[in-house]
C-alpha cells in the first residue's frame, strides 16, 4: 500500500516532519509526498535518505512535485 | 559616517545613563554587523546581535545592542577599525527596543529555532538535526547536507563551514537550540 502525504502549501520544516512521522509510524511500505516548492523537495528527499529510505521517484506534476519513497 | 541620534527625547531625558541603559548600533549592511560584533566581543564588550526595532528605518536587518554608558569608547573603537555605524540610538522608547532574533516553535516531537532567516529543526528525543531551511544563500544546501542527520553535538558548526550570512544566522540558531537543550 502507498500512503499519500499532502504537504502542499506548507513551509519547511513541516513537510519534512510529516514525512518523518509517516516513516516512523506507518505500516505502508511506500510513501508519496506532495510538495509545491523546491526547498521542501530538497529537504524531504534529504530527510528520507537520512532515515535509510530509498527515494524511488521524483515526478513534477505542474507546479507540484510527487516524491515516492520506499521505506528501508 | 554616523550620527548620534537622540530622536525626540532631547530636552526631557538628559539623564546620566545608568549601567542597565541600552543602546543600539545601526549599520549599513550585515557584513559590518558581523565584523563589529567580532571586534567588540574579542575586546570583551557585552554586546548582542538583535533584530532592528520598528522605530528604526535605516540600516540592515541586524543591529547590535550594547551598554549605553560605554558609547564613547565603542564608537571610537569602531571608527578606528573602519566600521563606524550609521547611527547610535539610545533605547528610550518601546518602538526603539530591538527585537529578539530568535523564534522557537515546538512541534511536539520536534523543536524548531529560527534565527533571522534560517531555521534549524531537531528531534527532541534524540537531538538529531532533521531539517535546515530558509536563507537563499548558495551554501545552504551544503550546510544542510553536512548537518542534517547528525546529533547536535556532532554536527559541524555552521559558523565554521558556512561562508555566507545564512551560515552566520544558522550558527546563531545552532547556539540558541543548544542553549535551550542544555536547560
Amino acid at each position: 500500500m502507498s500512503k499519500i502525504i499532502d504537504a502542499r502549501g506548507l513551509s519547511c520544516p513541516q513537510p519534512v516532519l510529516m514525512t518523518l512521522d509517516a516513516i516512523a509510524s506507518g505500516t505502508d511500505n511506500e510513501l508519496q509526498v506532495l510538495v509545491d516548492n523546491e526547498a521542501s523537495r530538497e529537504n524531504v528527499t534529504r530527510a528520507a535518505e537520512n532515515k535509510g529510505c530509498q527515494v524511488k521517484d521524483i515526478q513534477d506534476e505542474g507546479a507540484d512535485t510527487r516524491i515516492t519513497i520506499l521505506k528501508g | 559616517m554616523f550620527g548620534f541620534n537622540f530622536f525626540k527625547s532631547k530636552d526631557k531625558t538628559r539623564k546620566t545613563p545608568c549601567p542597565e541603559d541600552l543602546g543600539i548600533l545601526v549599520f549599513e549592511n550585515t557584513s559590518e554587523v558581523i565584523q563589529a560584533e567580532n571586534l567588540l566581543k574579542s575586546r570583551g564588550w557585552a554586546v548582542k546581535v538583535m533584530g532592528p526595532p520598528p522605530g528604526i528605518q535605516s540600516g540592515c536587518d541586524l543591529v547590535i545592542q550594547f551598554p549605553l554608558i560605554e558609547h564613547l569608547v565603542l564608537m571610537r573603537q569602531l571608527t578606528e577599525a573602519g566600521i563606524p555605524p550609521l547611527e547610535m540610538v539610545p533605547v528610550t522608547d518601546p518602538l526603539l527596543k530591538p527585537v529578539d532574533l530568535f523564534h522557537t516553535k515546538d512541534f511536539g516531537a520536534y523543536l524548531m529555532v529560527r534565527a533571522a532567516n534560517m531555521k534549524l529543526t531537531i528531534e527532541k528525543e534524540t537531538k538529531i538535526i532533521v531539517n535546515i531551511s530558509g536563507g537563499g544563500c548558495p551554501d545552504v544546501p551544503y550546510l544542510a547536507r553536512k548537518m542534517v542527520g547528525n546529533h547536535l553535538d556532532q554536527a559541524p558548526r555552521p559558523g565554521k563551514i558556512g561562508h555566507t550570512l545564512c551560515g552566520y544566522a544558522l550558527e546563531l540558531a545552532y547556539e540558541e537550540i543548544n542553549r535551550q537543550c542544555s536547560q
